[in-house]
């Protein structure tokens, strides 16, 4: 097996580009929405035949063994070429869980299975009543027996509908300090008593999903780590999701479209608009600037701090200002339902669209901001 | 204006307020809109016909004509209590076209549409982003609203300084159609044939436009106002954290801003409107200052609406991202009048060539 490692950092990129040029299907290029398993699986395949499936893992568990700044770079060549994002929950979040606090047994029992893509994780956080306060999460597991009893509900569960299993954190200590009375459970969903419902989202696609637990009864030896730890080793996870959030690529393909657009409506030579576009083409090479800056604490073999949030807040921030100004611009075409002229560059409405959830979802923005002012400001309060 | 003349219109405006309630509630589900949306035509003939026979679709058509003979006043007002309520009848653009026909006067159409039987549209535009009318005899006339609904278009056709009007029957029209975001269309029609119904000035024809502009300009007042206050009941339900969510500073302060850019909007749709009607059917209310007042009122109208549902859906959170939750439906109502009649950047330039030089 190929030790990427052992590259420099251009030879790697080089390869990856090969790989994604020759290999990527020209159809799935920059998909609207999320791809469904089964639009995306034709590519699963070719990483899986590849061996690329879990770039992070250690190679002795299936792995490619990337460093960290060797994965950023994958991330960014996939990103350019406009590679689609599979569900990918059981390689970029279960996988490195377990690899770092599951057993032996878990390991072996689990991980074969996401490489193989026999198994699709989707990830049970939220509930109803627990999105940005999430330790308040009631979803319950009572011991009895072997197994725990399941009973509660998830929600905006993205890809649910296509996945077999789902991880959640589960309360299993009702009196405990709400941290510290949650645990990490991985259930099949395929066991009587688990129900998915999927909601449209406002891109009118059926993305995300409610789970349903009535009585679901799980095998003791899925929960992962001690009882009762689940929070802290989630939390483990988060830097980073922050990092992979705050890439600047989004921003930069919205630019790219945001031109195309302002050339299609005849304002892209305008003082007016030019102005503007500068302005948002500067954001986002500062946006780099800073990104690459937390790449090279990656790099150095450091982890993140609480400062990576940063980077989602802005990323998302501009993200939105682009789609912004493709509205304003569209004209009346920025109120239509599909993209102009059936080409999906020129898609203003959508893109608007799209952009909505980024500072929603993966801890909100206005989170992110307390995040910031208390844990790297350390103001009181 | 004397206080008389002021105090019937503010009885005016009341009592559309009023008579608007019984036909397009603010509050209440939106079954019915989600019922018609994306599908043809888009909107409710028998509530059309209803707001015939309210008289709202020749609100602004004298009495002599068959209209109610209201001034902007009252129009805005209407207007923005169908915005409220998501309407998708397409009131702006009918006023427009019972204006342009009562102008030319063409007393049949007129009548057919005013009653609400018909609908009738101008179909005026032949570029995005565009308040010009060059009238051009077959060019495509673009984003003709709820197109799939009318009864015949009003194509206007440059003739010397003004133009001549002829209306097209919809039965066996080139029309092409796209969906919109909230639910409705735009057609897209190629003129052909089409029978004289008389002629408008230059100057008729951009009055009318403009009162079609602040038209907009109310009813997305109407939707920001909704949706703001059905995010405040958001903010004062929804539970995090042990307190309700407009309990936490930070959604204090964004629910401040934007309280002051829907109070910047209303206080400029109703100067705008004022200045419209001081001139009352005299139109003597120097046209430069009439069209700066309806381009900043526009401009303000279509960003302040983008801000506040794009917030509303923030404040949401996960159920702000659903189609199920009605909020949503205000953005995308947003998204689709922001731009019509002039987008807040048309608006700007023209408010800046329009500014006379002398403010009170
Ligand atoms: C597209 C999408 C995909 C998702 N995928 C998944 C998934 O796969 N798995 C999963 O578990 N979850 C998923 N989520 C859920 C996501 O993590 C939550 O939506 C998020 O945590 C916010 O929670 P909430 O929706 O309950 O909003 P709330 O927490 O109710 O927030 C409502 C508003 O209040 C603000 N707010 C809350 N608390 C504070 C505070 N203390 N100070 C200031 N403002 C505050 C929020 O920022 C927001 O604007 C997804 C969400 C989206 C939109």
């Amino acid at each position: 097996m190929t030790d990427y490692n052992a590259m420099t950092d251009d030879e790697f990129r080089a390869e990856v580009r090969r790989f994604v040029e020759s290999e990527y299907p020209t159809h799935l290029r920059n998909p609207p929405n999320r791809l469904h398993w089964d639009e995306g699986e034709e590519w699963f395949r070719i990483v899986q035949k590849k061996g690329w499936v879990a770039p992070g893992w250690p190679r002795e568990l299936g792995g490619m063994g990337l460093d960290a700044s060797k994965q950023i770079i994958l991330i960014e060549e996939y990103e350019r070429h406009g590679v689609a994002r599979l569900p990918d929950h059981g390689v970029i979040m279960l996988g490195p869980l377990l690899i770092r606090f599951g057993t032996e047994e878990q390991r072996a029992r689990f991980l074969p299975r996401i490489l193989a893509g026999e198994d699709i994780w989707c990830q049970g956080y939220s509930e109803p009543g627990a999105g940005s306060d999430l330790a308040s999460l009631r979803t319950e597991a009572v011991l009895d027996g072997d197994h725990y009893v399941v009973n509660g509900q998830k929600i905006w569960t993205t890809l649910a509908t296509d996945a077999n299993w789902i991880f959640c954190l589960v309360r299993t200590d009702k009196a405990a300090k709400k941290q510290e009375g949650i645990s990490f459970l991985l259930i099949d969903m395929n066991t009587p008593g688990v129900t998915v419902r999927p909601i449209i989202n406002l891109a009118l696609h059926d993305e995300f999903c409610e789970v349903f637990f009535d009585n679901v009864r799980v095998p003791k030896e899925n929960l992962v780590g001690e009882p009762n730890k689940g929070w802290s080793m989630a939390k483990a996870l988060l830097g980073f999701e922050r990092i992979f959030l705050g890439s600047p690529r989004q921003s930069a393909y919205a630019l790219s479209r945001l031109k195309t657009l302002a050339e299609r409506m005849g304002v892209f030579d305008e003082p007016e608009f030019q102005d503007r576009y500068t302005k948002l083409r500067c954001d986002l090479e500062d946006h780099k600037a800073l990104y690459e800056t937390f790449v090279a604490v990656l790099r150095r073999g450091e982890s993140l701090g609480a400062d990576v949030s940063m980077l989602k807040l802005h990323q998302s921030d501009l993200f939105q200002r682009i789609t912004e100004l493709m509205l304003e611009i569209g004209g009346e075409n920025a109120g239509l339902l599909k993209p102009m002229e059936g080409n999906r560059d020129l898609h203003p409405a959508g893109q608007f669209i799209e952009a909505r959830p980024t500072t929603i979802y993966g801890g909100s923005s206005e989170i992110q901001r307390g995040i910031l002012a208390k844990a790297v400001l350390e103001l009181p309060g | 204006m004397s206080a008389t003349l002021q105090d019937e219109r503010d009885e005016a405006i009341r009592m559309i307020r009023d008579s608007a309630v019984g036909i397009a509630p603010r509050a209440g589900d939106r079954k019915r809109i989600r019922a018609l949306r994306f599908k043809s035509p888009g909107f409710d003939p028998a509530v059309w016909r209803q707001m015939g026979e309210q008289g709202w679709i020749g609100l602004r058509v004298p009495e002599e004509q068959g209209g109610a003979g209201l001034g902007m006043g009252a129009f805005c007002a209407l207007a923005e209590e169908l915005g409220a309520a998501l309407a998708p009848e397409p009131l702006v653009p009918g006023a427009l076209a019972a204006r342009l026909l009562a102008a030319a006067g063409a007393s049949a159409p007129l009548e057919a549409l005013v009653s609400g039987e018909a609908l009738v549209l101008a179909a005026w535009q032949e570029r995005a982003n565009s308040f010009e009318v060059p009238g051009t005899p077959d060019a495509p006339r673009l984003f003709l609203p709820m197109a799939d609904g009318a009864r015949s278009f009003l194509v206007p056709v440059r003739a010397g300084d003004g133009f001549s009007l002829r209306l097209q029957p919809a039965e066996g029209a080139d029309l092409a159609l796209e969906p919109t975001q909230d639910g409705g269309s735009y057609g897209t029609l190629r003129p052909a044939g089409g029978e004289e119904v008389g002629t408008v000035s230059a100057a008729q024809m951009e009055a009318a436009l403009e009162e079609a502009a602040l038209g907009t300009a109310a009813m997305l007042l109407g939707v920001m106002d909704q949706a703001f206050a059905m995010t405040l009941d958001y903010l004062r339900t929804r539970q995090q954290f042990g307190k309700p969510i407009g309990s936490f500073q930070a959604l204090q302060h964004r629910a401040a801003d934007l309280k002051v850019q829907i109070a910047l909007s209303r206080a400029s749709v109703e100067a705008a409107a004022a200045i419209c009607d001081r001139g009352g059917d005299r139109e003597d209310a120097p046209a430069a200052q009439r069209r700066a007042a309806i381009a900043r009122a526009k401009a303000r109208a279509a960003d302040a609406a983008l801000l506040v549902t794009r917030q509303a859906i923030q404040l949401h959170g996960g159920i702000g991202y659903t189609d199920e939750a009605d909020i949503g439906l205000y953005m995308r109502r947003a998204m689709v009048l922001a731009n019509q009649f002039g987008s807040a950047g048309l608006h700007r330039r023209r408010f800046a060539a329009a500014q006379p030089e002398v403010e009170a």
